[in-house]
């Protein structure tokens, strides 16, 4: 079987859903317009998606700012900030709530992978925002991912914090400098 | 050794319950992974793999697809393998088949190749006609099926295919379809002189003539000549809407337009190319090739072939695209060297045609947009452009005949072109600021002086461009700059800085630095700038949340303004807000207030915004818990409701951009109307015109009439369901009717307003008139006519989408249309905002 459309598509969700549901939407489904292959969308979770996942933000970048940025792809009906779990500040990510899912495709195209804020942002289609998912499910609060990071982000709080946790130990161990 | 066992074990299970295209995948995997570790001498006891060889079908594939692509191979030699391999292979149906279905969706999705994909099936009927055959049938029905939904950009592509494969088909070949198209464009024209579809019509003609005269036909001089006079009529006459999409209107009311239309100019070029006998000299020509005379023959001799059979529809329909006419833009036009074609060259549309649609087709994946922009010497005959990244003073260099176009400021304007494009261009604006940031991206040394002079061009012309594209302009202009670390030559417009306010340019860098603001922070954006910018960004912008002026012990209402905060802080009932609202109000009507209910607004309002401040989430809870007393003081008077307005922007003055989002939510939750704001910004607080240089103005007042033509959208979506009960049906006609008056009256609130500051008749105007400079008068006058302008179009527009699309026959059921629901009923689903929201903000609030 050989795919029939030329170019990917980059409103595609990625792998996230798919991989938790065990389940294969064919991102080279063929094109709705030639009328075949739609029996995955029947009981696909994102079909009618309107709210975007969005990641890797800096922790100072405000909702105004993902506002400003956001509504060039229409208007935002919620926007929910992704907090440390303890702490209740901004870890870096959000969810992005459109009226329409039209408008939550367009953000997967035209604004994912583009810069906020100086860094580059990741979208992805999401199911829907629930109460819970706006914490950081990290050990100590945080996104997973700044856990372990080994690389120094400034506008990530640094090093991950298991690893910036295990550099104190070891400096108060023997001495700072080592 | 212990790694093979191992692997082995897990390999074996794989054939289990785990299944599907998972274990595959990862049997590969692993499989390549050994090749590491095999021993020659290891005797081997899995069965072995079978060697992996690309299917046929598989590897022309991936040739068709990048055919072209390359600029150091030769596209006519990779044209001529594929077109061998496919011959030769005829039978293998996987090929055969996959072949044509790429040509069909290829000839759509990426419109450059089209030419290379023609001489393909040209060179390949000479060796096996039966591959034309399938490949004509499919593209003959894929035509039919635009033409009857009326998709004249995919119909002009397939057109263009057939165009350049002229040379295969009998008798007249494309031309009978020519002349039906221009028959049915001249009864639609001879019906209305506002038909804009029946140039639509002529355009795809004309756009398809080129391609059919630089095709391996020849003999067609008689048939494309009798068809250029048939449609001079038509494309030479100004059409009445042409006035309404110029990029730089004539400032008179009723001038002539200064921008040439696009289909006038390509009706033009197509008379001199034919007096040239067809030079056309920028378009490829694939099928030429380096031949024995043995090939050549059997190419002449090649087996004909009947024009597929395609009917075009009697009754034509204009499609899911408005129909505008179309005006020739280019930023590159004041250059003392000739870095695109110029408009009176043929080049100049063939190219920017198959670029625009390029762009516009591809929105699905800017990234390859972007790679098409930058390979575009690549589609075109070798020689029409410059070497990539040939820096503009080198162009001098360029002796003889050589054009001295530059392959980024071709892309740079096609990609201009399409984001200013009016009344809209066919995607959202950001999707071209996408198209520009990757190709910037791909090239950065090439494009980025490219994109340097547009911006100039541009800045220079700010004065005298339509208001709704300098507003595109700046919009794109400060989100471009965020994605490239806010890096402009601010120096160079250093002596714009002391213009008055209300000057054009300095009215765009005003906003532009606001903008990135909004995207940045200020401290940022002021360490890009040089010193004399540094006054614009006041200290107060600093501010995360701006001050609380009942604070201040001086401001009137002090205590009960502190008091009023610390209720909504507190989440107080709505009945313990009425004890300081009459302690407000008695004290106003003491010290002489006329409204003294304005002043209980004003605190009560201002309380809400100092306590929101942190974000704007808390600023929507805030709002939610306050919605009952708000929507009373609203109710109460057409005063209160303008209070609002001006208390959150008061808030809000040096962030503007939040205000107006506020202000958007207010619109929503019905606290606010639309008139109340329309009103409120383009009368009450215009100051003499000076609001309508600021830009966040124009955005609270677009999006204010945006919302109300979304609500009538809406109507006709739910009208235009098919399969409707009439009674239902004569409800949403009336509330259409309803909703069609409302936006009418809105627009003519707008009309009148800025009609009568572009006229000079502000009463505030004549007196203060000696103060004010008549150089700023003549600016306030000039953007009460800009103002006027756009929303007078945005109106036209509006009104001719309504009647358009009643006009179209009811879709068959099945089909889902995507209206947006801006409804302003939508409060209900805005409204849950706040138990979503709510942990974050209790959370943050108990931190205070």
């Amino acid at each position: 079987m050989q795919s029939t459309i030329t170019v990917e598509r980059l409103d595609r969700p990625s792998t996230y859903y798919t991989a938790k549901k065990k389940r294969k939407y064919g991102r080279d489904q063929p094109d709705e317009r030639d009328g075949a292959g739609n029996k995955a969308e029947e009981d696909d979770p994102l079909k009618d998606a309107t709210t975007l996942y969005v990641g890797n933000l800096s922790f100072y970048t405000t909702e105004e700012q993902i506002h400003e940025l956001f509504s060039k792809c229409g208007e935002i009906k919620r926007l929910v900030m992704g907090l440390d779990r303890f702490q209740k500040t901004p870890c870096g990510f959000c969810f992005v709530e459109y009226y329409t899912h039209q408008d939550a495709l367009d953000c997967m195209k035209y604004i994912g992978g583009t810069k906020l804020d100086e860094r580059v942002i990741r979208t992805d289609l999401d199911v829907g925002f629930q109460e819970g998912r706006q914490y950081g499910r990290g050990k100590s609060g945080g996104q997973v991912r700044d856990e372990y990071r080994d690389e120094f982000d400034p506008g990530r709080g640094g090093y991950g914090r298991a690893i910036d946790a295990e550099r104190r130990k070891e400096e108060e161990e023997y001495g700072a400098g080592k | 050794m212990a790694d093979y066992d191992r692997r082995r074990s897990r390999g074996g299970g794989r054939g289990g319950d785990d299944g599907g295209g998972g274990g595959g995948g990862g049997g590969s995997h692993f499989n390549n992974r050994k090749r590491r570790y095999r021993d020659d001498d290891y005797e081997d006891r899995r069965p072995q793999r079978r060697r992996y060889e690309e299917p046929l079908a598989v590897t022309v594939r991936k040739q068709v697809l990048s055919i072209a692509e390359s600029p150091v191979r030769r596209a006519e030699d990779d044209v001529a393998t594929i077109a061998k391999s496919l011959a030769e292979n005829y039978f293998d149906h996987d090929l055969t088949s996959g072949f044509v279905d790429l040509v069909v969706h290829l000839t759509v999705e990426q419109p450059l190749k089209i030419p290379f994909i023609a001489a393909i099936v040209l060179l390949g009927n000479s060796q096996k006609p039966e591959l034309t055959v399938d490949v004509l049938g499919k593209i003959g029905e894929a035509l039919q099926r635009r033409l009857d939904i009326g998709e004249w950009r995919e119909v002009k592509l397939y057109l263009r295919f057939l165009g350049c494969l002229q040379g295969i088909f009998e008798g007249d070949g494309i031309f009978t379809i020519l002349e039906e198209l221009f028959s049915r464009a001249a009864d639609l024209q001879m019906k209305s002189s506002e038909d804009s579809l029946g140039l639509e019509l002529v355009k795809v003609i004309l756009m398809t003539i080129p391609y059919i005269m630089s095709s391996s036909a020849s003999g067609f001089e008689t048939q494309a000549s009798s068809l250029l006079e048939k449609t001079d009529i038509i494309a030479s006459t100004a059409h009445p809407l042409e006035t309404l999409v110029d990029p730089f209107p004539n400032p008179e009311v009723g001038g002539p337009t200064s921008s040439e239309s696009a289909l006038a100019l390509l009706q033009k070029h197509m008379q001199e190319e034919a007096k040239n006998s067809w030079e056309l000299s920028c378009l490829p020509r694939p099928w030429k090739g380096t031949r024995s005379a043995e090939e050549e023959d059997a190419l002449t001799a090649a087996q004909k072939h009947s024009f597929p059979q395609v009917t075009v529809p009697q009754v034509v329909q204009t499609g899911p695209r408005a129909i505008y006419p179309d005006v020739y833009f280019s930023v590159y036009g004041e250059q003392e060297i000739e870095t695109v074609p110029t408009a009176s060259d043929t080049a100049a549309l063939l190219i920017r045609d198959a670029l625009s649609d390029t762009i516009n087709v591809l929105d699905f994946n800017r990234m390859v947009a972007a790679k098409f922009l930058t390979d575009v010497d690549c589609y075109f005959a070798p020689d029409t452009f410059v070497k990539r990244a040939t820096p503009f003073d080198k162009l001098r260099e360029v002796t003889g005949d050589k054009p001295t176009w530059k392959p980024e400021d071709v892309i740079v304007d096609a990609a201009f072109s399409q984001l200013l494009q009016l009344p809209a261009p066919e995607h959202k604006l950001v999707y071209f600021h996408s198209v520009l940031t990757e190709t910037c991206k791909l090239a950065p040394a090439a494009v980025a002086p490219s994109l340097g002079r547009a911006i100039r061009y541009l800045y220079r012309n700010v004065d005298r461009m339509d208001l709704e594209l300098a507003q595109r302009f700046l919009d794109w202009f400060a989100h471009h700059l965020s994605n490239f670390g806010f890096t402009w030559k601010w120096t160079e417009w250093v002596d714009d800085v002391n213009l008055p306010d209300v000057h054009p340019k300095k009215a765009f860098i005003i906003d532009a630095l606001d903008k990135e603001i909004r995207l940045s922070f200020s401290k940022r954006i002021k360490g890009t700038l040089p010193e004399p910018y540094q006054a614009l960004i006041s200290e107060a912008k600093d501010k995360d949340e701006p001050d609380f002026k009942y604070n201040d012990e001086s401001t009137p209402f002090s205590a009960e303004g502190q008091q009023l905060a610390q209720m909504i802080r507190r989440k107080a009932s709505n009945e313990e807000f009425t004890p300081v609202f009459e302690k407000i109000e008695q004290d106003a009507a003491a010290s002489g207030l006329t409204d003294p209910a304005l002043a209980s607004t004003d605190a009560f309002v201002t309380s809400i915004c100092w306590i929101g401040s942190k974000s704007l989430s808390h600023a929507l809870a805030c709002i939610e818990r306050c919605k009952e007393r708000l929507m009373a003081i609203s109710s109460a008077s057409s005063a209160c409701r303008k209070q609002i307005i001006t208390s959150v922007m008061d808030y809000w003055k040096d962030q503007t951009g939040v205000g107006v989002v506020i202000l958007d939510k207010l619109l929503n939750y019905q606290i606010l109307t639309p008139a109340t704001v329309l009103e409120w910004a383009l009368i009450d607080h215009v100051a003499r015109g000076t609001l309508l240089a600021k830009t966040w103005c124009y955005e609270l007042v677009s999006l204010t009439t945006r919302k109300v033509a979304g609500r009538v959208r809406s109507i006709v979506g739910a009208i235009r369901q098919p399969g409707l009960a009439d009674d239902r049906k004569d409800e949403l006609q009336q509330a259409l009717a309803h909703e069609m008056e409302t936006m009418k009256n809105l627009f003519s609130i707008i009309e009148d307003a800025v009609g009568s500051i572009r006229d000079g008749n502000q009463d505030e105007m004549m007196e203060s008139s000696d103060a004010l400079r008549a150089e700023e008068e003549d600016l306030l006058k000039a953007w009460g006519g800009k103002w006027a302008r756009v929303f007078q179009r945005k109106y036209a527009v509006e009104d001719s989408w309504v009647r358009e699309e009643l006009s179209k026959p009811i879709p068959e059921p099945e089909v889902k249309t995507v209206t947006k629901d801006t409804k302003m009923e939508e409060v209900q689903v805005a409204g849950s905002l706040d138990g979503q929201n709510g942990t974050a903000v209790d959370a943050d609030d108990q931190i205070e």
